[in-house]
C-alpha cells in the first residue's frame, strides 16, 4: 500500500481569496486621502492661515492696517487652527499609542 | 467661507458698521464746514451696505460688504453771516445740511451693531473650542 508523500507547502502569495494588505490600503487612499496627507494639508492651511495674521500683525505695527478687527480676527482663526491641529495629532498619537499597546 | 467661517461673516459685520463710525465722524467733523454759495456745500456720507452672496453652498449668506457710499445734498442750508471772508454779495454762505442729533443717533446704532457683531465673535470662538473638547 502505497503512501503519498508530503505535498509542499503552497507559497503564501498564492493563497486564494485573501487580499494583500497592499490592495486595501490602495482602495481607501486615493490621491491626497490617506490620513499623512490630510495632516500635511491641515499643515499647509495653518501655515497659511499664520501667515496671513502673520502680514496683518506687521501692517498693524508699521501703521499700515486698514481695521483693527481686521488683525484680531485673523489672529483668532490662526489661533484656532492651531489649536485645532494640535487637537488632531493628539488623537493620532492617542490611537497610535493603543495600537502599539495591543496584545498580539 | 473656511473652517472657522462665522469669524469671517461677523467680521464682514464689523468692517462696515466700522464705515459706518467713519462716514459718522467725518459727517461729525465737517458739520461747521463753510463754503461760498458757488461752490457744493459738504455733503453728508451715507454708507450703502448689501448681503453677500452665498459662497459654501449651504444657502446661507457670507455676510455683509459696503456697496457704496451716497452723498446727501450738496445745496447745504444757505446762512447769512456777513462777516464771513466767504460771504457772497449778499452777505450770504452755506453750511452742510447735516443734523447733529441725527448724527448721534447714527453712531449709537453703529456702535451697538458693531458690539453685537464682536459678542457674535465671542460666542463663535467659545463655541469652536468647546467643539475642539469632544471626545476629552
Amino acid at each position: 500500500m502505497a503512501i503519498a508523500p508530503i505535498a509542499g507547502v503552497a507559497s503564501l502569495g498564492q493563497l486564494a481569496g485573501t487580499p494583500s494588505i497592499d490592495a486595501a490600503t490602495k482602495a481607501k487612499s486615493g490621491p491626497g486621502d490617506g490620513f499623512g496627507a490630510q495632516i500635511t494639508n491641515a499643515l499647509d492651511n495653518l501655515q497659511a492661515t499664520q501667515n496671513t495674521a502673520d502680514n496683518l500683525a506687521l501692517k498693524a505695527a508699521t501703521g499700515g492696517a486698514q481695521d483693527v478687527s481686521d488683525y484680531m480676527i485673523a489672529a483668532t482663526q490662526a489661533s484656532l487652527a492651531t489649536e485645532l491641529t494640535v487637537a488632531v495629532r493628539n488623537k493620532a498619537v492617542e490611537s497610535f499609542n493603543d495600537i502599539m499597546r495591543m496584545n498580539i | 467661507m473656511g473652517i472657522f467661517g462665522i469669524l469671517d461673516t461677523s467680521g464682514s459685520g464689523l468692517h462696515v458698521n466700522k464705515l459706518w463710525l467713519d462716514a459718522v465722524s467725518d459727517n461729525i467733523a465737517n458739520i461747521n464746514t463753510v463754503k461760498k454759495t458757488s461752490d457744493n456745500a459738504f455733503q453728508e456720507r451715507m454708507v450703502v451696505a448689501q448681503e453677500s452672496p452665498d459662497t459654501s453652498g449651504t444657502g446661507v449668506g457670507s455676510g455683509v460688504h459696503v456697496s457704496g457710499i451716497q452723498l446727501g445734498s450738496a445745496d447745504g442750508v444757505t446762512f447769512y453771516d456777513p462777516q464771513n471772508p466767504l460771504a457772497d454779495k449778499n452777505g450770504n454762505v452755506k453750511r452742510p445740511d447735516i443734523d447733529l442729533g441725527d448724527q448721534m443717533v447714527q453712531m449709537m446704532v453703529a456702535q451697538r451693531a458693531y458690539q453685537a457683531n464682536l459678542a457674535v465673535i465671542d460666542r463663535a470662538r467659545d463655541t469652536y473650542i468647546q467643539a475642539m473638547g469632544i471626545g476629552k
